[in-house]
C-alpha cells in the first residue's frame, strides 16, 4: 500500500473517529439533559399536586372551623387541629419543592401567610367556643367570610397551577427539540461515518486492485527473467559443452603431434646411417645419434656449422665438376645426388670414408632445405 | 543401455582424452594399456567396438586384433595409430582385420564422426 492511499485512510478513520466521538458526547449530553428534563417534569407534577393537596387542606380546614361553629364538640375541635395540621404539613411540602425558586417560592409565602391567619382565627374561634363566647365566635367568623380567604386561596393556586402547567409545556417542546436533536446527530453521524467508510472501502479496493496489476505485471516481468535465464544457462551449458569440446581437440592435437614427433624421431634416432638435416645454405640444423658416434662430436659442435666443414665430395658427378660448391649446386637444382663417394672429418682429424645421398626437401615446389645419408663405405677399406 | 566401447592404448594421456570424449557422447569405456589386458576385458566384458593402437608396448596390435576377429568376426574395430599407412596398404591389407583406419593426427571430432558411423548410438 503507497504512502498516499496509507495516509488518506488513516485521515478518513480519524475523521470516523472524531465524528463517532463527537456523537456520543453530544447523545451523552443530550441524554443528560433529557434525564434533568424528565427530573423536572417529575418536580413540577409534583408542585401541581401539591398545590391541589394544598387547596384541598384550606378547604378541610374551613369546613372542619364552620363545622367546630355549627356544633361545638371535643370531635370537632379535634377535626379542626387535624385540618389545619394537614395545612401546614401540606404547605411545609410545596415550600419545600419551591425553595429554589423564586416566583412559585413568592407565591407559596403567600399562601402560607394566608394558612396562618386561617390557623389565627381557627384558634381564636376555639378559645371564644371554650370561653362560651357565642358572639365573638359568630363576629370571628363574620371577618373571616368578609377577608374572602377561601377564594384568595383559590385564585392564588390556580394562578401557580397554571404557570406550572406553562412551563410543563415549555419543558415538554424543549425535551422533544432536544430529543428531535439527538435524533438528526446521531443518524447523521452514522450516515456520514457510513459513507466515510465506503470512501475507506473503495479506496482500499483500488488499492488492492493496483497491487493486483502490480503482481501480474511483476509476475509477467519475472517470468520474462526466468526465461532469460533458463535461456542463458542453456546458451551457457551450450559454450561450456562446446568449449570442453575444444580443449579436448586442442589437448588431443598437442598430444597427437607430440606423439607423432616423437614415432618420427625414433624412427629417425634408430637409423644406423648417418642423417644429417640440412638448410637451404648448407648449415646442419639437425643430426642423428648415428653422426655424434661415428664422428665424436656432439650436436652442439655440428649443428649450425656448414656441411662441407665435415664432408667433402671425392668423386664428383660429372654435371657438378664444373661447380665450385657441388653440394650447394643439388639443392639448388633441386636435384637428387645418389651414392657419391665422400670423406667424412672426425673429432681426431681422420677421414672417413662414406657413401653420401643428398635429397632436397620440397615444400610443395619450394626447395626449404636438404637431408643428407652417410653410410659408411666398406669398400674404400 | 549404453554402447561398450574398449579403447586399448599404452600411452595413458591418449587414453584419458578419449576416454573423456567418448563418455561425453554416453558411451561406456573401458581401458587396456596392453594386450593382455585388453584380452582379459573382452572375455570378461565383450565390446561393441574396438578402438586400438597398433604399437602396444608388448605385442603388435595387429596379431591382437586378429585373435579378436578370429573370436568375433563381426566385431568392429577401429586402429587408430600414430603410423601412417598408404591408402593401398589400408585397403590391401589392413581393411581384412580393422573396420576403420585413422591416424593419431586426426581431429577428435572426425574420430567421433567415424566412431558414430561405425557405432550408431
Amino acid at each position: 500500500m503507497n504512502n498516499q492511499i496509507v495516509l488518506r485512510l488513516t485521515a478518513l478513520l480519524a475523521i470516523i473517529a472524531a465524528i463517532c466521538i463527537a456523537v456520543a458526547v453530544v447523545a451523552i449530553r443530550n441524554l443528560g439533559r433529557a434525564v434533568a428534563a424528565s427530573d423536572w417534569v417529575n418536580h413540577t407534577h409534583a408542585v401541581i399536586l401539591a398545590l391541589g393537596e394544598m387547596r384541598a387542606a384550606f378547604h378541610a380546614s374551613d369546613a372542619a372551623l364552620w363545622t367546630l361553629a355549627v356544633a361545638a364538640s371535643p370531635e370537632n375541635e379535634a377535626g379542626c387541629r387535624e385540618a389545619l395540621a394537614s395545612l401546614q404539613e401540606q404547605l411545609a411540602v410545596a415550600k419545600a419543592l419551591t425553595r429554589r425558586e423564586p416566583a412559585p417560592a413568592a407565591q407559596i409565602n403567600r399562601l402560607e401567610a394566608l394558612a396562618d391567619a386561617r390557623a389565627g382565627l381557627t384558634r381564636d374561634v376555639l378559645a371564644a367556643h371554650r370561653a362560651g363566647n357565642s358572639d365573638r365566635v359568630r363576629s370571628l367568623l363574620a371577618a373571616a367570610t368578609a377577608t374572602g380567604l377561601p377564594g384568595e386561596v383559590r385564585r392564588l393556586t390556580e394562578k401557580l397551577k397554571l404557570e406550572q402547567m406553562e412551563l410543563l409545556a415549555t419543558r415538554d417542546s424543549e425535551a422533544y427539540l432536544q430529543a428531535q436533536t439527538t435524533r438528526w446527530t446521531v443518524w447523521s453521524g452514522v450516515v456520514l461515518n457510513l459513507v466515510l467508510l465506503g470512501l475507506a472501502a473503495w479506496l482500499v479496493r483500488d488499492d488492492i486492485a493496483a497491487r493486483r496489476r502490480a503482481a501480474a505485471v511483476l509476475q509477467e516481468a519475472n517470468e520474462q527473467l526466468e526465461a532469460k535465464v533458463r535461456e542463458r544457462t542453456a546458451e551457457l551449458t551450450r559454450g561450456n559443452a562446446q568449449l570442453a569440446a575444444e580443449i579436448l581437440e586442442r589437448k588431443w592435437g598437442a598430444q597427437a603431434l607430440e606423439h607423432q614427433l616423437r614415432y618420427n624421431e625414433l624412427i629417425i634416432n634408430s637409423i644406423t646411417d648417418l642423417v644429417l638435416v640440412l638448410t637451404k645454405a648448407l648449415n646442419i640444423s639437425r643430426i642423428n645419434p648415428a653422426v655424434a658416434h661415428l664422428t665424436g662430436f656432439d650436436s652442439a659442435r655440428i649443428v649450425n656449422r656448414p656441411l662441407p666443414e665435415f664432408v667433402r665430395i671425392t668423386a664428383v658427378p660429372r654435371h657438378l665438376q664444373s661447380s665450385a660448391d657441388p653440394l650447394g649446386q643439388v639443392l639448388k637444382e633441386g636435384r637428387d645426388l645418389h651414392d657419391v663417394a665422400a670423406l667424412l672429418s672426425d673429432r681426431q682429424g681422420r677421414e672417413i670414408p662414406v657413401r653420401l645421398t643428398l635429397f632436397p626437401l620440397r615444400d610443395g615446389n619450394k626447395v626449404v632445405g636438404g637431408v643428407a645419408i652417410l653410410r659408411t663405405d666398406s669398400t674404400a677399406a | 543401455m549404453p554402447k561398450h566401447i574398449l579403447l586399448i592404448d599404452d600411452e595413458a594421456p591418449i587414453r584419458e582424452i578419449l576416454v573423456q570424449t567418448l563418455k561425453t557422447k554416453g558411451y561406456r569405456i573401458s581401458e587396456a594399456a596392453s594386450a593382455a589386458e585388453a584380452e582379459s576385458l573382452v572375455q570378461r566384458d565383450p565390446p561393441d567396438l574396438v578402438i586400438s593402437d597398433l604399437q602396444l608396448e608388448e605385442s603388435d596390435g595387429l596379431t591382437m586384433l586378429a585373435q579378436f576377429k578370429a573370436a568375433r568376426p563381426a566385431l568392429p574395430v577401429i586402429l587408430l595409430t600414430g603410423v601412417l599407412f598408404d591408402r593401398e596398404v589400408v585397403r590391401d591389407t589392413l581393411s581384412k582385420l580393422v573396420t576403420s583406419y585413422l591416424p593419431k593426427t586426426t581431429p577428435l571430432a572426425k574420430i567421433l564422426e567415424e566412431v558414430h558411423r561405425v557405432l550408431p548410438p
